[in-house]
C-alpha cells in the first residue's frame, strides 16, 4: 500500500529488526523516545491501557531495546484511542500519539497484526470507503464491519433501532458529487510522494 | 458573518445536529457557506494505515477553502477538527510537501493558496458572536436546567492553545451565558471511547459510566456535547446502565432552547435517552 522501494524487513532477524526501529527514530518526534525517562506517566493517562498487552511506557522500553517484532505485534498501537492525553503530559514532550500512528502504519506496511484485533479491519472498511464514495457513512459502516463481526453486531440491536426509530439510519451511502476525484487523487499519490 | 464550513460525515445524520446548528446560526445571522463537494477528512482511521493518503484528504479540504475565498474553516466535529489541524500543522512547517500535495490536487483545478485557521462552531459562537446575542431571551426555567458540559478529547488535545487540555471552561462559560446552571465536575475531558466504542463495547463502556455517574454526582440534569462520536458514545453507551438515563444534547440544541426555539426545530427528538421530562422545565 505504500511506497514499494522500501525494504520490507520481515521480522525475527536483528538486523531487520533495527532497521524497523531506525526508521522508527526516522518519522517525525520518533527520535524523542531516546528521551523518554520510563516515568509512567502515559501508561498512566491512557483510557484503555488496561486492554494493552504493553502499557505504552512498556513499548517505549522494547523500541529502545530493538525488539521491534514485539514491538510490531503488540496490540497497543491498537487499542490508543487519539485522547492524546499522553501526549500533553509526557514530561519529555514525546509525541506518544503520533507515534502510535506511526507504529500502526509499519505494522501494516510489514503485514503484521496483532491475532484477532478488531481495529485493523475496520480501519480497512472506512478508508475503502472513503476511498469509494469520498465520505462516509455511519450505518454503512457499521453494517458493513457487522457482516465480519455478527456477536458484535448482535450487542448493537438496540442502537440500531434506536437510531431507526430517531430516523438517523441511513440505507444509501452518503457521496460525493464526483466520487471519482478521490479514487484519483489517492491513487494518483502513490506514483509521486515518495 | 460569514464562515467556511466543513461539516464532516457525521452530521447530516446525527441526534439533531444539523437542525440544531441550522436553527441557531439563522437565530443569530451567522452564515455557515458549506464547502462544495467536501470529503471525508480521515478522521483516526485513514492516519492509522497511510499518512500520505490522510494528508491529502485533509489538505485537499483546505484547497476548497482556498478556491472559495476562506481564511477559515468551521467545524462541528472534534475529529475533524483535529484531523484538520494536524494537517494543518505539518504543512505549514514543511513548504516541499505542500509543494507536492499541491502537485496532486491540480489535476482537479485545486491547489493551497493559504492555509485556513480551523475553528469549532463553539468557538465562533463564544467568541466571534456578542455576548449580548445570547443573552436576555432566555425563556423561564432554563435556569431551572443543570448542565455539565462535555469537552471530550480532540477539542483540547494535543493543541492546548484554543483552551486547557485537560480543565477546559469555554462550553462551561457559554452555557452559563445561555442562562443555564453549569455544574462542575472532573470528566470535562475524559475519553468516551471514540471509534473504538464500536467494535470493543464492553472495554470502553466504563469509560462512559464513569463520565454519566460524575456529572450525575454533581447534580447534572444533562451532559452537553460538541462532537457527534462523543454525543453517540455517551448517548447510545447509557443502554445497560442502572437509573435513569441523562440526556445528551448537543451544545447547539440547548443555545437553540435558550433562544426559544421548538425543540423539533432542533431536532431534540433525535436523542436516544429523551429530553422530554426536562423541556417541561421551560416555560
Amino acid at each position: 500500500m505504500l511506497n514499494n522501494n522500501i525494504e520490507k524487513p520481515s521480522a525475527g532477524s536483528p538486523q531487520r529488526e533495527l532497521q524497523w526501529q531506525q526508521r522508527l527514530y526516522e518519522t517525525p518526534g520518533g527520535r524523542e523516545i531516546l528521551g523518554c525517562i520510563q516515568c509512567g506517566t502515559c501508561s498512566a493517562s491512557c483510557p484503555l491501557t488496561d486492554q494493552m498487552d504493553h502499557a505504552p511506557r512498556e513499548l517505549f522500553a522494547l523500541v529502545r531495546d530493538g525488539a521491534m517484532e514485539e514491538v510490531l505485534r503488540s496490540n497497543t498501537p491498537w487499542f490508543c484511542v487519539s485522547c492524546y492525553q499522553c501526549m500533553v503530559r509526557c514530561p519529555r514532550e514525546i509525541p506518544v500519539t503520533d507515534i502510535m500512528y506511526a507504529l500502526k502504519r509499519m505494522a501494516a506496511e510489514a503485514g503484521i497484526f496483532p491475532k484477532g484485533h478488531k481495529m485493523p479491519g475496520l480501519y480497512k472498511i472506512f478508508n475503502q470507503d472513503v476511498a469509494r464514495y469520498g465520505k462516509i457513512t455511519g450505518s454503512i459502516l457499521m453494517g458493513r464491519y457487522g457482516l465480519r463481526h455478527p456477536v458484535d453486531m448482535a450487542s448493537k440491536m438496540g442502537t440500531g433501532l434506536g437510531l431507526l426509530k430517531t430516523r438517523r439510519f441511513d440505507f444509501t451511502p452518503q457521496k460525493m458529487v464526483d466520487p471519482r476525484k478521490i479514487a484519483a487523487l489517492l491513487k494518483r499519490k502513490r506514483t509521486h510522494i515518495k | 458573518m460569514k464562515y467556511g464550513f466543513y461539516p464532516g460525515c457525521s452530521y447530516k445524520s446525527e441526534a439533531g445536529y444539523k437542525e440544531s446548528v441550522e436553527a441557531v446560526c439563522r437565530a443569530i445571522g451567522v452564515e455557515l457557506r458549506e464547502l462544495p463537494d467536501w470529503n471525508c477528512c480521515g478522521a483516526t482511521s485513514m492516519i492509522s494505515m497511510d499518512a500520505e493518503n490522510a494528508h491529502l484528504l485533509t489538505a485537499r479540504i483546505f484547497a476548497l477553502a482556498s478556491k472559495y475565498g476562506f481564511d477559515a474553516v468551521v467545524t462541528t466535529c472534534n475529529a475533524c477538527y483535529t484531523a484538520l489541524r494536524k494537517t494543518r500543522k505539518i504543512l505549514k512547517a514543511d513548504a516541499g510537501l505542500l509543494a507536492v500535495i499541491n502537485h496532486q490536487l491540480v489535476a482537479e483545478g485545486l491547489g493551497i493558496t493559504l492555509l485556513p485557521k480551523v475553528r469549532h462552531l463553539l468557538e465562533v459562537f463564544y467568541q466571534d458572536i456578542d455576548a449580548a446575542a445570547w443573552t436576555g431571551k432566555s425563556p423561564a426555567g432554563i435556569g431551572d436546567i443543570a448542565v455539565a458540559a462535555y469537552y471530550g478529547c480532540q477539542l483540547t488535545r494535543p493543541w492546548g492553545d484554543v483552551d486547557h487540555p485537560e480543565r477546559p471552561q469555554m462550553l462551561d462559560e457559554f452555557i452559563k451565558r445561555l442562562g443555564y446552571t453549569v455544574v462542575d465536575h472532573s470528566a470535562r475531558t475524559l475519553c468516551c471511547g471514540a471509534s473504538h466504542f464500536f467494535p470493543y463495547q464492553d472495554q470502553c463502556r466504563p469509560l462512559v459510566d464513569k463520565i454519566i455517574a460524575e456529572v450525575r454526582r454533581k447534580g447534572a440534569q444533562v451532559v452537553t456535547t460538541l462532537c457527534p462520536l462523543c454525543q453517540l458514545n455517551l448517548d447510545a453507551g447509557q443502554e445497560t446502565r442502572k437509573g435513569p438515563p441523562m440526556p445528551v444534547p448537543y451544545f447547539t440544541q440547548l443555545a437553540g432552547l435558550a433562544l426559544g426555539l421548538s425543540p423539533v426545530a432542533l431536532g431534540l427528538d433525535k436523542l436516544l435517552n429523551p429530553i422530554d421530562t426536562l423541556l417541561r422545565k421551560i416555560r
